[in-house]
């Protein structure tokens, strides 16, 4: 699903993001990348959704060179993946429907299909009560699962969340984890960045961890490590 | 398929929360446009003028006695196509009938000045056009003193110098008309794209969800070029209701209080003014959205 070869990133010339990362990602895989703040998690996310460009090296999702992408296909790239950030990036004047329906109506989606499947995917992430809520009357948690009903939506192959619990209170963020593995059940590729120690070592997946831009131990069922 | 609901409900959305800046963009460009479609009018009206007066620039009507005879006529109409500063192709001969008939759908208005006439008052004329304007006061003397003096002249007229005055004065205003509003023109640019930028701005955690859910780059675009030309058609409106009330309260008047001026407009020129300026109003917003988006949106 996802292919990176000898993937270089410089900012400004010489602060090395990410340095010589080759590492392969298969579909149906829950990934956690872990590591300390700056250690290189979230260029290796802003990379695979373009929003980033490498120095040097290729990347692949699902078999196509991404680096070689025209300009113009990107947006068709990205609905392809779901995006999960720690600061939920919900629009504070939309109700939880009008959020995730925004996703369907600036990709051009006709309405129908958004009445229909937008209280689908929150009743799929248990909002599915809470469609006319603002997102200031909801918890960090119950945000986070909008956000990810907006991401997930268009049900694409892969789901890249960067800290997705950073901003969940400590007893809600098993709520998350359950959702994305719910989510990682139906053969969506997850790749979570965190740095939650307890959480990875419960959970017990495929860890990629990182420091300084380098990976520096990638382990099936793994822990987070000693730091 | 164009969502055309999106589109309307964010561009109006928009523009109702900067609401003060969009009003100072249309006024701008309100401003601009009814001030050129004012010169152009205005223009037209004192070009029509010009026309329409007995005598252009450069031109000397010289007429002929009653009663002169055909060969003193040709004989005259030989000597003034040979005088150097004198265009050859424009000596032109009017008949005392032409001239009357002339008169007539000339005052077709105001058919009493003509209408108890009995004998035809007009006389015959050359209409001659010299070369060059500059040198129409010695074609005059050259037709008065030529050797011979050329028989059956009754009276030369040439172009007052007031009526060449009045056109410096009118080009001049054109002028400066011209300089005003292109720089309000600029202005009114530079102000919608200001009002785009700050729309941008307002909007760039949509932008940037847009973005990140896969919204191509045109489709975040279009709303605000939405807007710029929202904001350019509603003061290209303003302005056409400026310039209709501009003919109607001021230049329609100017024309009845002083019929002599025959100040008429060109027919038609107001549709294709009101035509030009909600064109021109649509360029402006569309240019100023375009540059904001250049600078600001980042797709």
């Amino acid at each position: 699903m996802i292919r990176m070869r000898r993937v270089t990133k410089v900012y400004k010339g010489k602060i090395y993001a990410l340095e010589d990362i080759t590492v392969d990602i298969e579909r149906g895989e829950f990934v956690f990348l872990v590591g300390p703040s700056g250690s290189g998690k979230t260029t290796f996310i802003k990379l695979l959704i373009k929003e980033e460009e490498p120095t040097s090296g290729q990347i692949y999702i699902a078999d196509n060179n991404i680096s070689q992408l025209s300009k113009w296909k990107i947006p068709y790239l990205r609905r392809k993946m779901g995006c999960v950030f720690q600061d939920f990036k919900l629009l504070p004047h939309k109700t939880v429907f009008q959020n995730v329906a925004f996703a369907l109506e600036v990709t051009n989606k006709p309405e129908r299909l958004i009445d229909q499947q937008v209280p689908e995917v929150l009743k799929l992430v248990g909002l599915g009560h809470k469609l006319d809520a603002f997102p200031d009357e909801l918890s960090g948690g119950e945000q986070q699962r909008v956000s990810i009903a907006r991401a997930f939506i268009n049900r694409p192959p892969m789901l890249l969340c960067d800290e997705p619990t950073g901003n969940v209170d400590p007893s809600l963020t098993d709520g998350i984890m359950k959702l994305l593995e719910h989510i990682s059940a139906s053969g969506t590729t997850i790749v979570m960045a965190t740095h939650d120690r307890e959480l990875v070592n419960a959970y017990r997946k495929r860890v990629i961890a990182m420091e300084n831009g380098r990976i520096i131990r990638d382990q099936d069922r793994g822990v987070y490590g000693s730091d | 398929m164009i969502n055309l609901k999106y589109f309307s409900r964010e561009t109006i959305d928009s523009l109702r929360k900067n609401v003060i800046l969009a009003i100072a963009a249309i006024a701008v460009v309100a401003v601009s446009l009814g001030i050129l479609g004012m010169v152009v009018m205005g223009w037209d009206m004192f070009s029509n003028m010009i026309k329409n007066t007995e005598r252009k620039v450069g031109e000397v009507d010289v007429f002929l006695k009653d009663g002169v005879t055909e060969a003193d006529r040709f004989a005259l109409e030989g000597y003034i196509r040979g005088i150097a500063e004198v265009d050859p192709q424009k000596v032109t001969y009017k008949s005392k009938d032409q001239a009357l008939e002339e008169f007539k759908t000339r005052f077709a208005d105001n058919p009493e000045l003509w209408q108890y006439v009995k004998e035809n008052p007009l006389p015959a004329s050359f209409t001659v056009m010299a070369k060059d304007p500059k040198d129409i006061g010695v074609v005059v003397s050259k037709i008065q003193n030529g050797n011979p003096v050329p028989a059956g002249i009754d009276e030369i007229k040439a172009a007052s110098s007031a009526i060449e005055r009045l056109e410096n004065v009118f080009s001049k205003f054109r002028t400066i008309g011209s300089v005003v509003v292109v720089g309000l023109i600029f202005v009114a640019i530079l102000l919608v794209s200001v009002t785009i930028q700050v729309a941008i701005f307002a909007r760039r955690r949509e932008v940037g969800i847009m973005k990140l859910v896969g919204a191509t780059n045109w489709f975040i675009r279009w709303p605000f070029i939405l807007e710029g030309v929202l904001e350019g058609i509603i003061g290209s409106i303003i302005a056409v209701f400026m310039v209709g009330l501009f003919k109607v309260y001021i230049l329609d008047r100017l024309s009845t209080a002083l019929p002599f001026l025959r100040m008429g407009s060109s027919s038609g020129l107001l549709y294709i003014l009101f035509i030009a300026i909600v064109a021109g109003g649509i360029i402006i917003g569309s240019l100023g959205s375009v540059f904001a988006l250049r600078r600001y949106l980042e797709v």
